[in-house]
């Protein structure tokens, strides 16, 4: 079974771009102030969610394993 | 309202202090009528965001949803060559919406991500410490010549395997493809000859990547067309375009942000005590302070409202990233150069989906810059403090900015 993991969006950095909802489009929405939330962080695979967080170009999605709290990204 | 200020935003004055003049606009006048050019004057930082953010209200592609004559006015006898810049322009992919932008970014948008562009900072760093060397025994040099403009012609040229010998050549055409926000009535030969140079020097090298692609990006543009996303004259306007793109910005933010520390030799000190460590904030610092590009303009697709005024579908709209910037709402004591400013969400490289694609590899550029000035010139002065802008709407640029040491 896939590991559980915990997505944060800091929205200090994020300009709503909007590439992570392209990646991952079941884990990213944006807001009304257009920027993005990871509204379902088990919406898409491990491997979709880590690609999206690379494609930032903010750097501003935060990726941690929900069990372990060991960061995954950046 | 009627706002007090004037409307030529070409006037010596507003091309030497920016600031002044859209600051007034924002207290004044946020959302402001300018007259003269018939457009839209947004100068505050939540409208900005709001606007760059609402790409659905707001189209990018302004020259080919504008069947208006080109402004400041330019010679009759050049509206030929103006439609040749329409259609040039058009094809850029920064100048379409989605769904369209969406895909043509997607080609692109891989190679310039903020861990692809940590590969080229010891590249960045290799060409900085070159440049720098040329001129440490001469004991000064033109930031503008000798650091800012050959930098980026480097890394860029780099990027797209362009072969050495040709570099000066393509700074040629990218100062003619400058013109495109300056304001003379007579500009339309030199920017066009820019644009067709570019098309007819970047030709060949596209057919050699489509026969033999390879890692460059010149190869990731080419691929667009093989997935039917780009024609091939949008391959080769995008080219051409991602070589200006990175020249014009960059230069300026490595002036603009040199002349900040020449103008604030407490923030100097701050950073020549930890060149490394404080870098990245200063940079961002710079490029909020005095950022590179001062304006970009929308189309608006539909009637809006914006700060009590009704925007009309079709009319010009103007954001000023430099008033944005300085607005006093979003940023404490906006006018002070602080480069340990943080939160920093400045308007430096736009906002939203347009949002610029090469910011990261301009922050490495700006850091790597900034910090080997500290760490080998940490004494340099300014020759003079007359300084000169280009006459231009949309960059912040100098002509020189020579210094010396020793």
């Amino acid at each position: 079974m896939a590991r559980k993991l915990r997505v944060r969006v800091d929205h200090l950095l994020c300009v709503g771009n909007a590439m992570c909802e392209t990646y991952a489009p079941n884990v990213f929405r944006l807001n009304d102030d257009r920027q993005s939330e990871a509204v379902d962080p088990a919406g898409d695979s491990e491997e979709k969610i880590l690609e999206a967080a690379e494609n930032c170009p903010m750097s501003a999605i935060i990726v941690e394993d929900a069990d372990t709290g060991e960061q995954l990204f950046p | 309202m009627t706002s007090a200020v004037q409307d030529d935003m070409f006037t010596p004055d507003v091309i030497a202090d920016p600031y002044a003049y859209y600051g007034r606009l924002r207290d004044e006048d946020p959302v402001h009528w300018n007259d003269k050019y018939q457009l839209w004057v947004v100068t505050r930082h939540n409208d900005l965001v709001w606007l760059t953010r609402h790409h659905e209200l707001f189209s990018s592609a302004v020259f080919k949803n504008d069947p208006r004559p080109a402004y400041p006015a330019i010679d009759e006898s050049d509206l030929g060559l103006y439609e040749y810049v329409r259609n040039y322009q058009g094809d850029q992919f920064i100048q379409h919406d989605r769904p369209d932008h969406l895909e043509m970014r997607k080609v692109v948008h891989g190679y310039f991500t903020p861990k692809s562009l940590e590969e080229w900072r010891p590249f960045v760093q290799k060409a900085v410490k070159q440049l720098l060397d040329a001129v440490e025994d001469k004991g000064r040099m033109d930031v503008m010549r000798d650091l800012a403009t050959p930098l980026p012609v480097l890394v860029i040229a780099e990027m797209m395997g362009v072969p050495e010998p040709d570099r000066p050549y393509i700074r040629e055409l990218a100062e003619k493809l400058l013109y495109i926000g300056r304001g003379e009535y007579d500009r339309m030969p030199i920017l066009t000859d820019g644009m067709k140079g570019m098309i007819e020097y970047v030709s060949p090298l596209v057919d050699e990547r489509l026969e033999n692609p390879g890692e460059d990006f010149i190869s990731v543009l080419a691929s667009g067309e093989k997935q039917g996303i780009f024609t091939r004259h949008q391959v080769l306007v995008n080219t051409s375009l991602l070589l200006l793109a990175g020249h014009e910005t960059t230069i300026n933010l490595l002036c603009n942000g040199t002349l900040a520390f020449i103008q604030h030799p407490d923030q100097w000190a701050k950073l020549k005590k930890d060149p490394a460590g404080a870098a990245k904030l200063a940079t961002e610092e710079c490029l909020r302070y005095d950022s590179p590009v001062k304006s970009i303009q929308r189309i608006a697709t539909q009637d809006v409202e914006m700060s009590g005024k009704v925007l009309k579908k079709d009319d010009r709209v103007r954001w000023f990233i430099s008033s944005a910037n300085r607005d006093p709402s979003m940023f404490e004591k906006p006018d002070t150069f602080d480069i340990e400013r943080w939160p920093n969400q400045h308007v430096a490289f736009g906002s939203g989906i347009h949002h610029c694609l090469g910011a990261t590899l301009a922050r490495v550029e700006g850091q790597e810059v900034f910090k080997a000035l500290a760490e080998r010139f940490p004494g340099f002065q300014i020759d003079n403090e007359a300084l000169e802008y280009q006459p231009s709407i949309t960059f912040r640029s100098l002509k020189s900015l020579p210094i010396h040491w020793q």
